[in-house]
């Protein structure tokens, strides 16, 4: 597969038909994948594909990278989970189909906690079945995308995985826990993980869809929310960014992986996703000419009647 | 002559001890998923010995994330201002690590530089440092690349060293340290057999030459080279190395409140955020993230330590692992030890 991968990114650089690669290599111990950026036909060596390759690289496609994007034509290698992203910056104008030529990568899941995954491979923590479950992000368990959905090249062997009609794992055990709490339980519970935050703002960086050239944590011209660490700025940026993602969040999970305060960010954000299938009938990622309900004004299509 | 020893189960006692004289214990505990961190804890049964580092530093302690420096009212008699006192309490800080017990120097460095920041210095004058050397490590672990060891004492008052029972011997390294082991002479005990300690962890050696690198960076032509937007272009401009880092310490001045009563306040901020350097004019000198990214690593290797001689990186390797795009520093001082 990577030898696939390796000769369509020569081909695309050699023909012209892209200048920059964005895809994944190894870091120096080849314990961890990060992202590259190919610009010569003799570097494609570099480029790989595996189980670590957890990193959603849509995030370079936005306005918040100039320098990439002045690197001239972009390829990308992306799973159908990072796809989804592209799709949703296509429907809301950031993205345009032909600016960017999409390596489909088919995949078998990636590892979320990659230091677990380290350890059972090098024979240092015994790996069951139940351990590479917990590795494996939950995304993974529920992929509907395993073959890429919108791809200019597809590489690898088609899976034949279907995801189970209810989705499972620990985000949706997690929201089921949630769900049964009162309200007072719930304050709590996201009043101890927001306590936590530190305002790093790696939710927001790692992020392909807040692509905000200046967040609203950042204006201070009236200053709209309180940008210092304690409970009350805490909360405020943490519901805020949720409120920004509705019906938009993919699900990709990078918001949580960054977090370095290990705050259940896919918990909040997949919540808020399940609302807007129950309320709209939507999902996001799967359409490029579909927009995202909040910004859609269609009373014709509500199907309450209250406020007729 | 015979070592002083601190028994685990005796730790009880001094959590206990300090807090009835007025103190406060910082401690690693496991706060969440994995997530280990420097937290004030109540009882000694909170406290996680199977750590390598906690998360973050326990900078905290003496430079919270954010801190109210004054404070304003206005009435109809008009503006008031109103300073803040600090009376710190005794913070004693246990479990630390030989390089965030470094790392104090550091900070000190600067905040005693061309100001005396009260609001550090007096929490430091209260603060009692005792370390845990390093028995276990992983391999962004580097301190020995920057020149300290996993059982270095600098910054500490005590250095414990683990035994193979699970006790501590201990090594008072200041005055203020041995000021504290007798006043919680109940707890520090004399042991007749020197009990045997565990093994110290040694993090592997890196291929580096930190004065290469100072070189390196002092040759402004290396400024705008290649070499940075080539290595840290995937940056994504997050602040979480900077915010796990011991030894940054930006700080930003914000007012909150409301027309009557307002809050000025000290809060962390980072060289990462491209509103860092952002001018009102609209320019902005660093105005992509890899120029960011090497700002940082200007600071560490070549601008702090042209102002002062404590060290601008510790190598606790936190910036490693909370990376989330794995953009390794030591592979660019591999790098740049190399060219």
């Amino acid at each position: 597969m990577e030898k696939q991968l390796q000769d369509k990114a020569r081909e695309l650089l050699e023909s012209g038909k892209a200048d920059v690669i964005i895809g994944y290599g190894w870091n120096r111990d080849k314990s961890h994948t990060t992202p590259v950026f190919i610009k010569k036909a003799e570097d494609v060596g570099k480029l790989v594909f595996n189980k670590l390759c957890v990193n959603n690289l849509s995030v370079y496609l936005t306005r918040k990278y100039p320098d990439v994007y002045a690197m001239g034509k972009r390829a990308i290698v992306a799973k159908g989970c990072d796809i989804k992203n592209i799709v949703v910056m296509m429907s809301e104008g950031q993205l345009k189909r032909d600016e960017v030529h999409i390596i489909g990568v088919t995949c078998d899941g990636v590892i979320f906690d990659q230091d677990a995954w380290a350890k059972a491979e090098d024979g240092s923590a015994d790996m069951g079945a139940e351990l590479k479950d917990a590795v494996t992000a939950t995304k993974c368990h529920n992929c509907d995308v395993r073959n890429p959905h919108l791809t200019d090249t597809l590489i690898g062997d088609k899976s034949n995985f279907t995801p189970p009609d209810e989705p499972v794992g620990f985000v949706f055990d997690k929201i089921k826990d949630i769900e049964k709490m009162d309200s007072r339980d719930k304050w709590q519970f996201w009043m101890g993980h927001f306590s936590r935050c530190i305002k790093c703002y790696a939710c927001r960086q790692v992020c392909s869809l807040c692509y905000c050239e200046r967040c609203i944590s950042d204006k201070n011209m009236p200053q709209w929310i309180e940008t210092s660490a304690h409970l009350r700025g805490n909360l405020a940026w943490n519901l805020i960014r949720a409120q920004h993602l509705t019906g938009r969040c993919t699900f990709c999970g990078e918001c949580e992986r960054a977090c370095p305060a290990n705050i259940p960010l896919n918990v909040i954000n997949q919540k808020m996703s399940l609302v807007m299938g129950e309320a709209f009938d939507y999902k996001s990622g799967y359409d490029p000419k579909e927009h995202p309900p909040m910004i859609v004004f269609n009373p014709d299509e509500d199907k309450d009647d209250f406020i007729k | 002559m015979a070592k002083k020893i601190l028994k685990r189960s005796d730790l009880t006692k001094l959590v206990a001890s300090v807090g009835k004289a007025g103190g406060a214990f910082v401690a690693p505990k496991a706060v969440a998923n994995g997530l280990v961190e420097y937290v004030f804890i109540k009882k000694a049964d909170e406290i996680e010995f199977d750590y390598i580092v906690p998360g973050k530093s326990f900078k905290e302690a003496n430079f919270p994330q954010t801190e109210v420096v004054a404070r304003f009212k206005n009435d109809p008699e008009g503006v008031t201002v109103e300073g803040v006192e600090l009376n710190p309490p005794r913070v004693v800080i246990f479990g630390a690590r030989p390089c965030d017990a470094k790392s104090s120097e550091s900070l000190n460095s600067v905040f005693t530089w061309d100001f005396i920041d009260e609001f550090y210095t007096k929490r430091e004058d209260a603060m009692v440092t005792i370390t845990v050397a390093c028995t276990t490590g992983d391999n962004a672990c580097f301190c020995t690349s920057v020149g300290i060891k996993p059982d270095d004492t600098d910054g500490s008052d005590l250095l414990l060293r683990e035994t193979e029972g699970g006790d501590f011997t201990v090594e008072a390294v200041t005055d203020k340290g041995k000021a504290f082991i007798k006043e919680e002479k109940a707890v520090f005990t004399e042991g007749k057999a020197t009990p045997k300690e565990r093994t110290i962890f040694e993090p592997r050696k890196l291929d580096v030459d930190l004065e290469k690198i100072g070189e390196y960076l002092k040759d402004t032509d290396h400024y705008e080279g290649d070499l940075w937007a080539d290595m840290a272009r995937k940056c994504i401009g997050c602040g979480s190395c900077t915010y796990a880092c011991p030894t940054c310490h930006c700080f930003d001045i914000t007012d909150e409140g409301g027309f009557s009563e307002t809050e000025r306040r000290k809060n962390w901020d980072s060289c990462q955020f491209d509103f860092f350097t952002l001018h009102a004019s609209g320019h902005n000198p660093r105005d992509r993230q890899y120029k960011r990214w090497r700002n940082r690593f200007m600071c560490k290797f070549n601008i702090y330590p042209g102002k002062f001689k404590t060290k601008g990186c510790v190598g606790c390797g936190r910036c490693v692992r909370v990376c989330p795009v794995r953009l390794d520093i030591t592979e660019v001082m591999e790098e740049i030890s190399g060219a």
